[in-house]
């Protein structure tokens, strides 16, 4: 509006002095029209940074900010370790500069694997704390709840650990999976357990939530595929503290071998009971399962021998291969004994900050989802398998290790490149 | 499998009873529902935790430090946070043992994060097998402390002095006043002995289950599905309705669906109030007009 006025102003005068001096009075027009020009070509040069920004937030000159959300309280709150780990993944990198120059401002959100708690976090993180993308979401049943609304806004989102393979499967351009997804899982488990010699009786222990069914269905339709069914299909509840009528329901099925889609807590109070009735079938678990853990909560570490877990990362916590990753854990979580969630999704962050870096130093939402888009191979260092996406594809993990003790020592027994077809 | 779902049932139920016992010990002399009586259990297990990992002491030594402790905060309880409302309606009473409960879990889960812990067995004794019934010694063990506890508080309630004074209180505040009662400091020290009881609960049962800042709530609402099922404020009530409640949980699960474990108490808590209110042991308020 100013110029305008500035502009209009002398207008009477140019006509005047173009009066007395035609050539003179074109000239000075031109001049003005140039610098006119000038102006604007500066004025749009120096918004354009923050036109930029209106359009994505959560970008300025200094930080980009990253929205974590992740059960830090409630019955899953052991998943919470994997919003931390997260965390310190950025913490570390902002000890080392960050990216191009900008730090990475962390905005963290309990969703206490609660949907509705989930959903007013990431609201809160989007709306108010307006974050550039979002990083973490742990508990299936959440980010299934916040999926179409997160498709909708178009916010680049990195899966921290939801392992439910409808997160991924019908895509959406901008949610990414980093993790071995459910469907994946059961067929690897089905495979594991069928390639043992001697008897297929295949039994089925699962939770009944969300989480519980994508990893339980599959497993049955796998089964399906191979002429067979469950000689038992039972439920176990997260926050149960007894599984007895469980025990003695799977023991009746005399099965060959047990597979588990339980949280932590009650995997451990499965494997009790389980050990107090005679219960001696191999058991697998999930990749929520931190092998480590469970050997510690058995009165009898020994009984872990006829353990299977489906385990994401590169080698057992402790090994020379983690060091690294639970240097970065620990010196931003002191306090917290850590368990195998805590790296399962600093693969995922791994993914981003390489996104982040290719997206250049002015990305924009768009430039990262591209960037994540074109991520193939991408070996993490901290998960058992790369890490590819794709314009088609968003389940970046096809591959682990069936993992198990063998005289209290933990051995990777298989290792599975591709998911089995 | 019967005789085995029955067995663990009555394990099971035994814990449920422990709960239950402690919140009705309270509210017989209160009629407060202290909604943080399942935070107070979690919070003896943690203690009892840490004493045994950080400071390495014995656990007989844990687990009196656990009662004492539990004792003297159920009496600061009472002191800083119930007092003050005693002219208050009930449901603020009860919102503010809600708002203990949620700030004991904040603090465990502060202090010791979220993660799934276990305490070591109090016993070695192997598991006693009776035909192809197994009966776990620590089942048994909060099977007869839970009886103990029972005949104790009952024999209490029934034939001393405190127990008049209980049931003096429990009728009019006023009139045991006047009859020489120091009510405050009653109700005080019952808020010290329900806590303790959650703290027996914590030593027996804590070993059993795993420790984590949630391991209250779901103890919790069986504790008061048991309440219902027996019928508020009887202690022999509250014990029946835990060990019915443990049975019913177990038959459903083995015989129907073990998707039942889950909802058995709500039928049941349903079921009560819709055909006997008072519950199985419990009576009917009669009022004089």
């Amino acid at each position: 509006m100013s110029t305008t006025i500035l502009v209009a102003a002398p207008a009477k005068t140019t006509d005047a002095r173009a009066e007395h001096s035609p050539t003179r009075g074109i000239a000075w027009n031109l001049a003005r029209r140039v610098a006119l020009a000038l102006c604007a070509f500066c004025l749009f040069w120096l918004l354009a940074p923050f036109a930029a920004q209106a359009a994505d937030p959560g970008v300025t000159k200094t930080a980009i900010k990253i929205g974590i959300f992740g059960p830090l309280s409630g019955p899953a709150a052991a998943f919470g370790q994997g919003a931390l780990g997260i965390a310190a993944i950025y913490k570390d990198l902002n000890a080392h500069g960050g990216i191009y120059g900008r730090k990475i401002e962390i905005y963290m959100e309990d969703t206490g694997c609660n949907t509705a708690k989930g959903i007013a976090a990431v609201k809160k993180l989007v709306s108010f704390d307006h974050v550039f993308m979002l990083n973490g979401g742990f508990c299936s049943d959440v980010v299934m709840a916040l999926k179409p609304s997160l498709a909708k806004i178009g916010i680049p989102f990195m899966d921290g650990g939801a392992a439910d393979t409808r997160i991924s499967k019908p895509l959406a351009a901008n949610i990414f999976q980093p993790i071995f997804t459910t469907e994946a899982f059961a067929r690897s488990e089905i495979d594991f357990a069928l390639s043992k010699p001697g008897p297929k009786r295949i039994a089925i222990i699962s939770q009944s939530d969300e989480w519980g069914k994508s990893g339980h269905d599959p497993a049955v339709d796998e089964l399906a595929k191979h002429h067979l069914k469950p000689v038992a299909d039972v439920i176990m509840e997260r926050g149960s503290i007894d599984a007895t009528p469980q025990v003695l329901q799977l023991k009746a099925a005399k099965p060959s071998f047990i597979i588990t889609v339980l949280y932590p807590a009650p995997f451990a109070i499965f494997l009790r009971d389980a050990a107090k009735y005679g219960l001696t079938t191999p058991v697998i678990g999930s990749q929520a399962i931190g092998i480590e853990d469970a050997a510690r909560q058995l009165k009898n570490p020994l009984e872990m021998n006829r353990v299977y877990v489906f385990y994401p990362l590169a080698a057992p916590i402790g090994s020379p291969k983690m060091a690294k990753w639970e240097a970065i854990f620990k010196k931003y979580n002191p306090r917290v004994r850590t368990v195998t969630f805590a790296f399962i999704a600093m693969g995922g962050t791994e993914a981003v900050i390489a996104a982040l870096k290719k997206a250049g130093p002015e990305p924009t939402r768009a430039k990262v989802i591209a960037a994540l888009d074109g991520l193939y191979h991408f070996n993490s260092g901290v998960l058992s398998a790369p890490i590819s996406f794709s314009p088609t594809n968003h389940a970046g993990v096809s591959g682990g290790a069936m993992i198990t003790y063998v005289h209290n020592k933990l051995v990777v027994v298989r290792r599975y490149q591709q998911a089995p077809k | 499998m019967f005789a085995q779902l029955v067995v663990s049932g009555i394990g099971q139920g035994s814990i449920y009873a422990l709960v239950a016992l402690g919140m009705t010990i309270l509210f017989r002399v209160t009629t407060v529902v202290n909604f943080a009586h399942g935070e107070l259990f979690m919070a003896g297990a943690f203690l009892i935790y840490a004493l045994l990992n950080a400071l390495g002491v014995p656990y007989a030594a844990a687990a009196l430090a656990a009662l004492l402790f539990l004792f003297l905060f159920g009496n600061a309880v009472e002191r800083l946070l119930m007092r003050p409302l005693a002219n208050a309606p009930h449901l603020s009473l009860a919102m503010m043992t809600v708002a203990l409960s949620y700030l004991l879990r904040g603090g465990v889960r502060f202090l010791w994060g979220g993660n799934v812990r276990s305490l070591p067995p109090m016993f070695s004794f192997a598991p006693i097998e009776v035909g192809p019934v197994v009966i776990d010694a620590q089942d048994a063990v909060i099977i007869a402390s839970t009886a103990a506890l029972l005949v104790l508080f009952f024999a209490l309630m029934r034939y001393s002095r405190f127990g008049k004074e209980a049931q003096a209180v429990t009728d009019s505040t006023r009139g045991a006043a006047l009859v020489g009662i120091n009510v405050a400091a009653f109700q005080r020290t019952m808020w010290g002995v329900a806590a303790m009881v959650a703290a027996v609960a914590s030593i027996l049962v804590a070993p059993e289950t795993m420790l984590y800042p949630d391991m209250g709530a779901r103890v919790l609402l069986r504790a008061f599905a048991a309440m219902t099922l027996g019928g508020f404020g009887s202690l022999g009530g509250a014990v029946a309705g835990g060990i019915l409640m443990g049975i019913i949980e177990q038959l459903a699960g083995g015989y129907v669906s073990t998707a039942m474990i889950d909802i058995a108490s709500y039928i049941v808590i349903i079921a009560v109030l819709l055909l006997r209110p008072s519950g199985l042991f419990g009576r009917a308020e009669v009022v004089r007009v």
